[in-house]
């Protein structure tokens, strides 16, 4: 059985962050989020990191340019860590021995809002 | 204003990937650093480079003088002064930390924690880097590409330096040091890191000011005639 659906009121408020990625070798949307959790936790902390609610609620291809492969994705993240979560995101310099670049290009409140940065 | 001083030079067409970038990116003005041995090269690239960045954004050339004899910085920096919009010396060594920010003709100390246990600086150069007006330069790419116990001793340089900031009100600029598109990150990824390392808004707006001053100030050097006195062309 399902927990009844909480009240506005007693939500969490989110804010969802898009990630421009560039990476030198091809990557999936479980590799997106072994990353962002892995920069989260490496940079703000266990501790810290729980209060984020991460989530990769999109994640686009768009094609490879310049010896370089560029992703698109859409984070969730609670509105008051916005800073925090960019912060580590932004620390992120390899993947698998692979160099890789996250950056924040957007952040909006609702996920059709954050489409418009892609 | 975004003003990011010290990316680092290559040839033409990288620079043009790399100016590109950053301006998608929110970055206003850049600087090409090159060191002393490439500076003369990279000014033949300059006019090419204005061509295809009028649009783009507003670049220009930082001299980055990496050497360890205090001799070699003074004639390198008395040689190339007319020539560069900035001059930035590569810090670490104590005497060069030292020589450096009591020259009145360097514009920036680059990484005085570089390769050191310590900030690098302490009150006596804190003072000397007010009285002569050298800027002291903390670098983003020092931070990514450094992991675990060396980020973390890095970082807390930072914040050592920060404390000096804050009592003597030194000039502070803060520059990516980037080599590659790899490299360059958003403005707003760019503050929020400093946010999370101990700036407030204001001392990093007021960092990015302080990078234009030194742009600003350079322009007009040649019309300094010393400390305080300037000529002016107005006739009235």
């Amino acid at each position: 059985m399902r927990l009844k659906v909480l009240p506005p009121t007693l939500r969490k408020n989110n804010r969802y962050l898009t990630l421009d990625i560039k990476i030198v070798s091809p990557i999936d949307k479980d590799d997106v989020v072994n990353i962002i959790w892995d920069a989260c936790i490496r940079f703000q902390g266990e501790c810290m990191t729980s209060n984020f609610n991460l989530w990769v609620m999109r994640f686009y291809e768009c094609g490879k340019n310049d010896g370089y492969y560029s992703y698109k994705s859409i984070v969730r993240c609670q509105r008051d860590y916005v800073e925090e979560v960019r912060a580590a995101i932004s620390l992120v310099n390899k993947y698998d021995g692979n160099k890789l670049a996250v950056t924040t290009i957007g952040s909006s409140g609702t996920i059709k809002a954050s489409k418009r940065f892609i | 204003m975004f003003f990011d001083l010290n990316i680092n030079g290559s040839n033409l067409e990288y620079n043009l990937i790399m100016a590109r970038e950053a301006s998608k990116y929110g970055w206003e003005h850049i600087n090409f650093a090159y060191n002393q041995n490439d500076f003369s090269k990279a000014l033949d690239l300059k006019d090419e480079l204005e061509s295809s960045l009028s649009d783009v954004i507003s670049f220009d050339y930082t001299l980055e003088i990496k050497s360890s004899n205090i001799d070699e910085i003074r004639k390198n920096v008395n040689r190339f002064r007319n020539k560069a919009s900035c001059i930035s010396v590569v810090g670490g060594e104590i005497k060069v930390n030292r020589a450096c920010l009591e020259n009145v003709k360097v514009d920036v100390l680059s990484r005085p924690y570089f390769k050191r246990f310590d900030a690098g600086i302490n009150q006596v150069l804190a003072r000397e880097a007010v009285r002569n007006n050298v800027a002291i330069e903390l670098c983003f790419k020092d931070i990514l590409k450094s992991y675990l116990s060396h980020r973390s001793k890095i970082l807390s340089n930072f914040r050592d330096i920060y404390a000096l900031y804050r009592k003597f009100d030194f000039p502070l600029i803060l520059s990516s040091r980037a080599q590659s598109i790899f490299d360059i990150r958003t403005t707003h990824d760019f503050v929020a890191f400093f946010k999370q390392t101990g700036l407030t808004d204001a001392e990093i707006e007021k960092s990015f000011n302080t990078s234009y001053k030194i742009l600003e100030f350079n322009n007009n050097r040649e019309n300094m005639l010393f400390t305080g006195v300037r000529r002016v062309d107005d006739e009235a």
